[in-house]
Parts: structure tokens; sequence; C-alpha cells
């Protein structure tokens, strides 16, 4: 009698003890990481806010992160539109193709993340195929030299490489809407832009939203894209974070500089929920 | 009216087509390169002729092969460690009533919900107060960590479809929980196993986010990759590449295919 209780017990144990040791307290320790510092290369837990008061401070990490904010905001508009397009196309063909299509927009989602950036660069280099395709059409006569390793090359290949995430909330959304809701539109006398303005966008809304937090805290949090194709043009916070564990080589700023970049994609989440709890209350 | 429709439909599929165009253009290329490798004549770009010398310099790049070695270990490790995981939190979930079961899946969404780098750093940090030796191990608890909460969905809602009275007839029939799990539920959830199985082992194949914290002198492929890519370009680069890519698209394919044929008779 006594050993199944014993291995309830254990079960209970692995399933709430594995997550609390492996997520929870890495959580903990990295924030806790945040309020010590260094000294000599050394870390010293001795409490202190001097990590984020050299983020309040120094005019470069705030000027990095204002302008990476307005980076990822430049993402998610871009991409949320062209989603909604994108997805109001897919819905609007018959089922058969309809799968298929989203198929193909949804694969890459699976490839390989540095092999999608490596494939981006090599069109957008200087003498990358889009340079010798601009040329060989006669639109230019020298290689732009914008094209990569600079803040354009950054805007772009966030938004090739996160498009899906932006696209599926939005399409999810949109294939609920069951289909006589368009047939009272066009009963009720309904034309395309009363359809688009009354019924597609106000039931889309929840997916767009989703999408939105999906872009812009996903392009928040990547450093290896602007590392791989923005040069020292394309600075990044996410960067900055990084290098704290790299070069930089201080942890306690890293994590405070870390704690506010997860603040941010908190702030952004809440900022969504809000806005959709204030629609359903309506 | 009819017309104003057939434009509109007509803009929107120029969109998808240019977002079409962006998303594969640049694959496409690379695989073009991979059997006709780019030169240059004079400036102008041209293709030379048809050659699997790529494929062939692949075949004998020795970093590279260690690399694709260390990341198969970590997949096959990181898989298992996933599906073991990901049903006994499963479980967890339809076997227990209250507050706890919550917890718990709240907890292992976390890092899902959060930019892989915060959880990557937090796993450095720990590890190291733990006093922990970067390697292979603190890889594959960091893919773990990542991906089980999408083993766990994948699991969970077929193992909540499978009716009670399953169970409840092998314990009458004198089983005891272990064999009740190998004999009722594995072989009920089998579709559903295969296929969190081939999603862990493309998420893991392909992750870089949390690998880069974590890995200590292991170098995985998407590592190694980035490495060579900062350095320079090696024409092998494409022809890994296409072999990647087909790779990762027969799993998602193979994914798509699963849930597609498992999806409920009413849908």
């Amino acid at each position: 009698m006594t050993r199944p209780q014993g291995q309830a017990a254990l079960f209970t144990l692995a399933a709430l003890g594995l997550p609390a040791v492996f997520i929870l307290l890495p959580i903990l320790s990295f924030v806790l990481t945040s309020f010590w510092q260094l000294r000599d290369g050394q870390i010293v837990e001795s409490f202190t806010l001097e990590n984020y008061a050299a983020f309040a401070t120094t005019g470069g990490f705030l000027q990095v992160y204002g302008s990476t904010l307005l980076l990822c905001a430049e993402v998610t508009v871009l991409n949320v539109a062209l989603a909604l397009a994108v997805a109001v196309f897919l819905v609007r063909r018959p089922p058969a193709l309809r799968f298929g299509l989203l198929m193909l927009f949804v694969t890459p989602l699976f490839m390989s993340f540095i092999i999608k950036i490596y494939s981006i660069r090599g069109i957008l280099g200087q003498r990358g195929v889009l340079n010798e395709v601009l040329i060989g059409l006669g639109m230019i006569d020298q290689p732009l030299t914008v094209l990569l390793f600079s803040r354009p090359a950054v805007f772009l290949t966030l938004a090739i490489l996160y498009l899906p995430y932006a696209l599926l909330p939005i399409y999810l959304a949109l294939e609920r809407i069951a289909p006589n809701l368009y047939e009272a539109s066009a009963d009720l006398g309904g034309g395309l832009k009363e359809e688009l303005r009354h019924l597609v966008l106000p039931l889309s809304l929840p997916g767009i939203v989703v999408a939105a937090v999906f872009s812009f805290v996903l392009t928040l949090g990547d450093f290896v894209t602007p590392q791989m194709v923005g040069g020292t043009e394309g600075f990044t916070f996410g960067r900055i974070v990084y290098s704290q564990f790299g070069l930089a080589l201080n942890w306690p700023l890293g994590a405070a500089l870390a704690v506010i970049l997860l603040i941010t994609c908190l702030a952004v989440v809440a900022l969504a929920g809000a806005a959709l709890g204030r629609r359903a209350a309506l | 009216m009819r017309r104003r429709i057939r434009v509109f439909d007509l803009l929107l599929g120029l969109v998808a087509l240019l977002a079409l165009a962006a998303m594969y253009a640049p694959l496409l290329t690379v695989a073009l390169f991979s059997l006709f490798e780019p030169v240059r004549r004079r400036g102008q770009l041209s293709l030379g002729p048809f050659s699997t010398e790529s494929y062939r310099a692949l075949v004998n790049n020795g970093d590279i092969l260690s690399a694709l070695g260390t990341t198969l270990l970590v997949c096959a490790l990181a898989t298992a460690v996933t599906l073991v995981l990901g049903l006994l939190f499963a479980f967890f979930h339809v076997g227990r009533r209250g507050i706890a079961r919550h917890v718990m899946q709240v907890l292992i969404f976390v890092p899902f919900l959060l930019p892989p780098v915060i959880t990557g750093l937090a796993l450095l940090i720990f590890f190291r107060q733990a006093g922990v030796e970067r390697g292979l191990a603190t890889i594959v608890v960091g893919h773990a960590v990542l991906i089980v909460p999408v083993v766990y969905r994948t699991l969970l809602v077929p193992l909540q479809s499978i009716s009670r009275s399953l169970t409840e007839a092998s314990y009458d029939l004198g089983a005891s929980g272990w064999q009740t799990l190998a004999w009722v539920l594995l072989p009920q959830l089998r579709t559903a196993l295969i296929a969190a199985g081939l999603l862990s082992f493309a998420l893991s194949f392909d992750e870089t986010f949390v690998t880069l914290f974590l890995s200590g002198s292991e170098t995985t492929l998407p590592l190694r990759l980035w490495a060579m890519m900062r350095v320079g370009l090696v024409p092998e680069i494409n022809a890994l590449a296409v072999l990647v890519l087909a790779l990762t698209t027969a799993i998602t394919l193979a994914v798509a295919f699963l849930q597609w044929r498992s999806r409920p008779a009413t849908g």
C-alpha cells in the first residue's frame, strides 16, 4: 500500500520540482545577479543599484534602447499589415488550396534560423544577387552599399524571418469567422468595404494583437540577426546584453540590462492584455 | 462591385506573392549556388557549370561533420528528455485536481513566452552558481527547458480525449499503473508521440540563442555555421544549407501530415 503512495509523492515532486529548479531558480538567480557588482573582474555579492543607474545615466545605453524599440515597432507594424493582407487572401481561397498555401508560409518557421540569415545575406551583400539584378536591369549604376551591414538590412531581415509568427495568429482568428456571417453581411447590403470594416477587422483584432506581441517580443530578443546583417550600424539592445556575457564580460550589468529587456516584454504583453480586455468589456 | 472585389483579391495576391518571394528567393538562390558555383567575370556575376563539388567538399569538412555529430547527439538526448518530461507533465495535469497542476503549467510555459536570450543567460548564471561546467549536459537542459512546453501541448490534447473508462478497465483487470501506461495509454498516444518527437528534434536541431550561452567546448551545427559566416564564405555552406533545409522541411511536412490525419473527425 505504501509503494503506490510513495510513487505518487515522487510523481508530484518531479512535476513541481523540476520546473522549480530549472526554470524558477535560474530566473531568480539572474534577477539577483543584476543587483550585484563587478569588482576587479570578480562578481561581488553585495546589493547595489549601480547597474541600473548605469543604464539610466549612460547616454549610449538609452539611445540604443530607444532606437531598438523603434526598430522593433517598425518591423511589427510592417509585419502585422503584411500578415493581415496575406491572411485575408488565404481565407478567401477555396479550402483545398488554402491549406497548401498556408503550409508554404509556415514551413520556413522550422527551417534553420542561421541558414535563413545566411541566404538573405547572400542576396543583400554589396556583391550580392540583388545588386547584380538591379544593375543588370539598369536601375542603378553602382552597387548599393546600404543593403547590408546597415539598419535597413536588419529591418528587412527581421521582417522576413518573423513574418510567419505574425501570420499564424491572424490567420487562425480569421479562419474562425463563421461563413454565414459573410452571407449575413452581403444580405444586409454590405459591400466589400463594410465586410472588411465591420466583420473582418473587429473579429480578427485578437489575432492582430497576438501577432503584434509575437513580432515585437521576438525581434526585441533577437541578438543574432542584428549581429549578422547589422554590422556596426545595426547595433541593438539585445546585442549589448549578449556582449556583456561575451567580450565585455560584465555579468551583473548584462543581467540588469536583460531585466530591463524582460520588463519591456512584460509591459508589452500587459498592454496587449489590457487592450483585449477593454474590448471584451465593451 | 464584382470588379472591385476582383481588384481587391488581385492586390492581396500580389502582397502574398511578394512575401513568398522575399521568404523563398534567398533559399532558392543558395540551392542554385550549391550546384552551380557562381563565378565573376569582369565584375559580372554568372553561374558556373553544373557541379557537385560543394557537396563533395562538405563530406570532407571535418569541422562541419563533427559539429553535425554533436548536434545529432544533442537532438537525440533532448528529444528523449522532452518526451519523458512532456508525458510526465501531461499525466500530472490530467491526473490531479487543484492548484498544483496550474502552477506546473504556468511554470513550464514561462520560457516559451520569454525571449530565448533571457532563458539562455538565466540558465548560464544558474549553472555557474551551481558549479556546473558548461558542456553537452547544459545544452540539453537548455533545449529541454525551451521545448518541453511544445511537447507537453502536443501530448496533452490527445491524452485528455482518451476515455477514463479505458484506464479503469485496465485497473479492474488487475494491471498495475506501469502496465496500464505501457499497454493502454502509450499505444493510444502513438501518433501524438511521433509528432511531438519530430517537433522536438526539429526545434533542437536549429536551436541557436540558448545554445550560444550554454555550450562549452562543444559546438553545434548552428554555432559552427555562425562562426564560419563571420569569417567568410565557404562553398560547402551552400551544400550544407540545402541538406539541412531538406531535412527540416521533410520533418515539418511529416508533422503537418500526422496532425492532419489525427484531427477530430468532425473538423
